[in-house]
């Protein structure tokens, strides 16, 4: 059966708002659930039918004067959602939009790897944790970096055609390289990430298998030992893993590094992210991964 | 005065109650024995409704319980048993609408978390009244009087549209404010696809702060405290459980977790989002009218983390 042809893309296509976006479940489009069937229409060579067009343009409409995307139209802030604009196929947003989003990106990164907290931090006696060192990202703007924003702006920025502009691509490797040091940084005891907090107050956390899925698709061509350590881990979390979300991160994770998961059939999708979720990784398995290769 | 009277949208939140700052009166708080999640909970929520004159009829009522993570060996969650004897509770009691309602901090995975957490067996056709606030449409509410470095958060249209707002908490201990209540419990409707997961703004504009802001929306959510089984020492995830064997009910938030913390031993005046909250002398013991069980017959000393032994109530009870 053709990508296209399966219920669930049909589910999808007929729950595209009229103005050419998606909502979470129903009412308004939000940017988040409408890049995500964007980018499982393009997962199912379907980016350029009629729907497809009417979300790339309701995104790219939508571009705020700092270069970031808000999550909907009535915030008035641009947040993490701005990393997934930069997976979408070619020519959704321009060239010039992209590089603007690539800037806001770039701009933002967790609150307390900056210096004047480091410092703040030292002046009040203590020691910084060393896994606040590296640089990660936030949800939203002047708070703390976590596991998911930051596992989607690395895949984000790396999969960006290369910049002409010396300076900002040496900026890219270099947040790049930081947000994957910040990942191997918080690893739970488990070996695999939760939202970001693996030690609250010393006592150690359990990891979650959204998150592990996540940041292992972040890390896909990474051979660090802790980072096999986590293939094993998403390996097993795939087996039990009731949630369809969950369990596509883990198995576009796991396809990404070279296997082929043994559990087939993902749970149902419950929402409008889920339904892009499990086409996306339906395609991932037919060898189009839409988070690592460019569509 | 119901909820929905009391937000209309964006623009009437400047006429939200702010936090008064000089005494008045308490709405009663109620204690009521439940030895486990096997008593008849569903008498008991009746019994509850019926104490404190809930007058729900025709009315939407969205029940928040504390639906954080799920660990088998860990008492993290308000028990769905007890959200399932509140559901059919306020439908009895004539509701038009009674809706579950919840946007946990940490995953994303809403209605698996809840079905892992028993939510789906213990709720019949649990997805047909349940909404996840994380993704739930959104309405930016102004703060008339902030505590917090915020003046304004955007929140889910579900909560603000209804008539009354259950807060369905678990009683727990919490590594950073003290104790996690029915104040606390309103971080759950901040929702995530707005501010993320977790909801990181509220940390960085003060905890204490924002549970005061959160509460100056909505002073009158009725609560139901989940004593049952509490969790103490590491809360409100890591913490070990903690029989209590009490259901604490009322329609003032900062009387029932003042009453919750006295359960617990933990001072109330040392808490200080209820001191943001109120006047001191409104979190006086004395100050709340109370019925059904004593507190002193109740009371359970739960473990506090060693930096949070500053908040133990002082022996017979008395603020220290």
């Amino acid at each position: 059966m053709e990508l296209y042809e399966h219920p669930n893309f049909r589910s999808l296509l007929s729950s595209q708002n009229p103005d050419g976006g998606w909502s979470y479940t129903r009412g308004g489009s939000w940017t988040e659930p409408t890049c995500y069937a964007l980018l499982a229409l393009s997962a199912a060579g379907q980016s350029a039918s009629e729907e497809g067009q009417r979300a790339a343009r309701w995104l790219a409409a939508r571009q705020r004067a700092d270069g970031g995307w808000a999550p909907r139209d009535v915030v008035p802030e641009s947040t993490w959602v701005t990393s997934l604009l930069l997976l979408l196929p070619d020519g959704v947003i321009s060239r010039e939009q992209a590089h603007r989003a690539v800037a806001w990106i770039l701009s933002q990164s967790g609150r307390e790897s900056s210096f004047l907290f480091r410092l703040r931090v030292r002046l009040l006696g203590a020691t910084p944790p060393p896994e606040q060192e590296f640089e990660g990202w936030p949800w939203y703007p002047n708070t703390a970096g976590w596991v998911g924003p930051t596992s989607l702006s690395i895949l984000a920025l790396r999969k960006l055609v290369p910049f002409g502009d010396v300076q900002i691509a040496a900026e890219v490797d270099r947040r790049v390289e930081q947000g994957r040091r910040y990942l191997l940084a918080r690893r739970c005891r488990d070996g695999g990430w939760n939202h970001g907090s693996s030690k609250a107050l010393g006592y150690d956390s359990d990891s979650y298998p959204e998150t592990t899925g996540m940041a292992l698709l972040a890390m896909h061509d990474s051979q660090a030992p802790e980072v096999v350590v986590a293939q094993t881990l998403a390996k097993q979390q795939i087996e039990t893993c009731r949630s369809c979300e969950a369990a596509s991160w883990l198995r576009l994770a796991l396809l990404a590094r070279g296997f082929q998961p043994t559990s087939l059939v993902l749970p149902d999708p419950r929402n409008t992210l889920e339904l892009a979720m499990e086409r996306i990784t339906e395609a991932a398995g037919r060898g189009r991964n839409v988070f690592i290769q460019r569509t | 005065m119901t909820r929905r009277r009391w937000v209309a949208g964006a623009g009437a939140a400047a006429v939200l109650g702010g936090c008064e700052r000089k005494p008045r009166k308490t709405a009663p708080v109620s204690i009521y024995r439940a030895a486990s999640y096997s008593d008849d909970l569903y008498a008991l929520v009746a019994r509850i409704i019926a104490d404190h004159k809930l007058d729900v009829r025709g009315k939407r009522v969205v029940l928040k319980p504390n639906l954080v993570e799920f660990d088998e060996h860990a008492v993290i969650n308000t028990n769905p048993k007890l959200i399932h004897a509140a559901l059919e509770g306020f439908r009895a009691a004539g509701a038009s609408d009674v809706q579950i309602a919840e946007g946990p901090g940490h995953r994303r995975v809403t209605l698996d978390l809840a079905d892992a957490a028993g939510y789906f067996s213990a709720v019949p056709r649990f997805e047909s009244v349940f909404t996840d606030l994380n993704l739930d449409e959104v309405t930016k509410v102004r703060f008339r009087h902030s505590n917090s470095k915020l003046d304004s958060l955007f929140l889910p249209n579900t909560i603000l549209n209804c008539d009354l707002l259950v807060s369905l908490p678990k009683m727990k201990t919490h590594h950073w404010v003290g104790a996690t209540l029915s104040m606390k419990n309103l971080f759950g409707i901040v929702p995530g696809a707005v501010y993320g997961w977790p909801k990181n703004v509220l940390h960085w504009a003060g905890i204490d702060e924002t549970i005061a802001d959160l509460h100056n929306l909505f002073p009158r959510a009725f609560s139901i405290v989940d004593g049952i089984v509490g969790m103490e020492g590491n809360g409100p995830i890591q913490g070990r459980s903690r029989p209590v064997g009490v259901i604490v009910a009322g329609a003032d938030p900062v009387a029932v977790d003042a009453t919750c913390c006295r359960i617990m031993r933990i001072d109330p005046l040392r808490v200080q989002y209820l001191r943001l909250s109120a006047p001191e002398e409104q979190l006086a013991e004395e100050s709340t009218a109370q019925f059904g069980e004593s507190i002193a017959s109740v009371a359970t000393e739960f473990a506090l983390l060693p930096r949070l032994s500053h908040l133990r109530l002082a022996k017979g009870g008395k603020t220290s």
